[in-house]
């Protein structure tokens, strides 16, 4: 059996689990309840292209939210109508200024813009391994956003940029997120996936069986740099404005931690941790807000979600150190599992 | 598999909390898409106190065409894609007039969330132009006064009560709400005759040490009558220290962002120093309803307003509401229509005038604070001679 055959139940259950929140959404009939379901596929697509770098080559990056940040931001740039953008951002090019595309070839496009700027910085920084690498996609995080602070005429520096239309429906975020998820699938099969796992597991083993790493790496670094591109742009749709602190440490810090929790080596965990993550968070969320039983509001003090937020990821981590799915996937057969059953 | 399962479960059950209420004929709702928590909080909690005042008096005296006015919150966290969620949750609970954070950068997701289901939004006391028609779209309002005013009203007030005639320009480009104070100031200053720039800066609200801009102050040939300062806090005590430190005594013009008496046991013996406020907090508003606001405020919450900025919450809800009986009915057009129709419509705070081009004021009846030996006490009251073009506001 090919390789690809063996491992498509992955993909496809998750696709199917995704498919079954869209439907939740759309049954309820709630409109909050829809907004937090494509939260909940914008964050699944960040941390699916977390997953295809750090999953793969074992680096942790803390720089990706630079990449959601190009795309954010090439999403305004092409779909913003003209009128708005002399005002708002005068310094664009005259062709920029007077293009307004649909929302879905923006999306293409600003996953393209990400990939070539993560080839750019791929270049240089694939070269390092281990922490020296993951301090370096620090500092290009932090370049991506003092630049975007602060170039007034194109970004609008720490304004929000505004008139981005904005995308309620459920179905384009979910076909992303679906994409995302079969893209990282494609590239953990591939020759490059497979031999970027090597390099990880066995560097010294991989290098003398002749696998570049730093090359390996940097095809990774560009397809999750397209991935999170992609994210970026649905993400100024979902809300309709941009901001360059929205793409800094706390978007870092939350979709990493999901992918942690989930499990770093798996692209289930990725899928998973999000989707229990924010779960949690919602459940807490409607606890703060007081639910109704009988005829008394039980409520929980506002702020408390994110203690116990914090407390259920320090528990999870004692636990299973290799967050939920360690290195396992979701399998019809269980075949590769080691799962010693939560 | 059986984690998968069980996860879908105990999502399934969470829907159920989220089924949508309904709207109800026989009352009118407001929804409140604000910070119950983060930063924000502090800025949102009061104003939103003041517009919880109004509605109270409104429902006691009869209700709103003949219906009671009812609340529903939703918190947004101080994050931007929770805000988007709270405006679509208030919309859901079938709220008629959408409030949102102070701030644009916050409030504009639920503002932008009301304006797609055809409501109307106002901010509960943001000051850049964009909180409106210009950043949201033709339904949204703000409750306060353009920054820029501020700018304006104390350039042309120091010129013609003080005398002033060489000022300094001090930025913080921290904020959009500070460059707004500091483009009014430049938007008037070309209209004072004999008033002169002598020199302008810019600083960030996080330095620490703002001796490099200090220097240029102190060497030019001599000091400026005024010095206009667009900043807010928390990097403005540290700067307003600095300068005292530094032996400048020129007086300093502010916006309304540093109005309060919090900050002020952290440079004793400050003077010289003038704000511009919708309404003084100290108990001597040369309007005695002010004062009896104030008062009706401590009763309601248990504290003195801390700054000016709880007032617009007010302001929001009375204009809001006689809109609504203008107009006969909660129905978006016919609410903005008759707001649009507001020229100098008298307040407890001052008039307030909305146009079909600007939901916004861009000029004001504002109290100038004095604040000498630490002591803040209102001195004057300044309106500026013309209000600022749109067209100026825009740039």
């Amino acid at each position: 059996m090919s390789v690809a055959r063996r491992t498509i139940s992955t993909p496809v259950i998750l696709a199917l689990l995704l498919i079954a929140l869209a439907l939740m959404a759309v049954f309820s009939g709630s409109r909050p309840f829809n907004q937090t379901i494509i939260d909940i596929f914008l964050r699944v697509i960040l941390v699916v292209g977390l997953y295809i770098f750090i999953g793969n080559s074992g680096v942790i990056s803390f720089g990706h939210a630079g990449f959601t940040c190009l795309g954010g931001y090439a999403a305004a740039w092409l779909t913003i109508p003209p009128m708005m953008k002399q005002t708002l951002l005068p310094g664009l090019p005259d062709w920029l200024m007077n293009l307004q595309l649909p929302f879905w070839a923006g999306a293409i496009f600003a996953a393209v813009w990400a990939a070539l700027w993560a080839a750019v910085f791929g270049k240089i920084l694939m070269r390092l391994s281990g922490i020296a690498a993951s301090i370096a996609t620090f500092a290009m995080l932090a370049m991506i956003n003092t630049i975007y602070s602060n170039w007034e005429s194109v970004t609008a520096a720490t304004s929000s940029v505004v008139g981005i239309p904005i995308v309620r429906s459920i179905w384009p975020y979910l076909i992303a997120a679906i994409l995302a998820v079969f893209v990282a699938w494609a590239h953990s099969i591939s020759r490059a996936g497979l031999a970027l796992r090597a390099a990880r597991d066995e560097p010294t083993a991989a290098a003398a069986s002749g696998i570049d790493a730093p090359k390996e790496r940097l095809v990774a670094f560009i397809i999750s740099g397209a991935v999170m591109g992609m994210g970026g742009a649905l993400f100024a749709h979902s809300i309709g404005v941009v901001t360059p602190d929205t793409f800094y440490l706390t978007l870092t810090f939350i979709t990493l931690s999901m992918l942690v929790v989930g499990g770093m080596g798996s692209l289930s965990g990725a899928v998973l941790g999000v989707v229990i993550l924010s779960g949690l968070i919602q459940g807490l969320r409607w606890l703060e807000a007081g639910v109704s039983i009988g005829t008394t509001t039980f409520a929980i003090p506002n702020g408390l979600q994110e203690i116990t937020l914090g407390i259920v990821m320090i528990l999870i981590l004692a636990r299973r150190p290799s967050g939920i799915m360690a290195n396992s996937e979701l399998n019809w057969t269980r075949s590769r599992s080691e799962d010693p059953g939560v | 598999m059986k984690n998968l399962s069980k996860i879908v479960v105990s999502l399934l059950s969470a829907t159920a909390f989220a089924t949508p209420a309904l709207a109800d004929d026989d009352k009118i709702i407001v929804g409140f898409a604000t910070a119950e928590s983060g930063f924000m909080q502090a800025y949102d909690k009061p104003a939103q106190d003041a517009a919880m005042i109004r509605i109270k008096e409104i429902n006691d005296a009869g209700g709103l065409l003949g219906k009671q006015i009812e609340v529903v919150n939703a918190d947004t966290k101080t994050d931007r894609a929770e805000g988007a969620k709270a405006g679509l949750s208030v919309i859901d609970a079938g709220a008629d007039m959408v409030v949102v954070s102070c701030d644009y950068d916050f409030g504009a997701p639920a503002a932008l969330a009301a304006e797609g289901a055809g409501l109307p939004s106002f901010f509960l006391c943001a000051e850049s132009i964009k909180a409106g028609i210009q950043g949201v779209g033709p339904n949204s309002f703000s409750a306060s006064v353009l920054a820029a005013v501020q700018g304006a009203t104390m350039a042309e007030w120091a010129y013609n009560k003080k005398n002033a005639r060489n000022f300094y320009r001090l930025l913080d480009t921290w904020t959009e709400y500070n460059k707004g104070i500091c483009d009014g100031f430049d938007w008037m200053l070309p209209r004072l005759e004999g008033a002169a720039l002598v020199g302008e800066d810019t600083f960030k609200n996080e330095d620490a040490s703002i001796a490099a801009q200090i220097t240029r102050i102190k060497s030019l040939p001599q000091e400026p009558d005024a010095i206009m300062l667009c900043t807010m806090m928390p990097g403005a005590v540290s700067a307003i220290k600095q300068i005292r430190a530094a032996g400048i005594n020129s007086m300093i013009l502010n916006g309304s962002g540093v109005d309060g008496s919090y900050w002020l046991s952290a440079i004793p013996d400050l003077s010289n120093f003038y704000v511009p406020v919708q309404g003084s907090i100290y108990g001597d508003d040369p309007n005695p309803d002010v004062t009896a606001f104030n008062a009706k405020y401590k009763e309601t919450t248990g504290g003195d307003p801390s700054s000016q900025y709880v007032y617009p919450g007010y302001v929001m809800i009375d204009v809001w509401a006689k809109a609504v009986e203008r107009a006969g009915t909660t129905e978006t057009s016919a609410v903005v229509a008759e707001l649009e129709k507001m020229k100098d419509e008298p307040t407890l705070f001052g008039p307030r005038s909305f146009s079909a081009e600007l939901h916004h004021q861009n000029s004001a009846d504002y109290r100038i604070i004095d604040i000498e030996g630490g002591k803040p006490a209102v001195v004057d009251s300044w309106k500026i001679s013309e209000p600022i073009p749109v067209a100026d506001l825009m740039k």
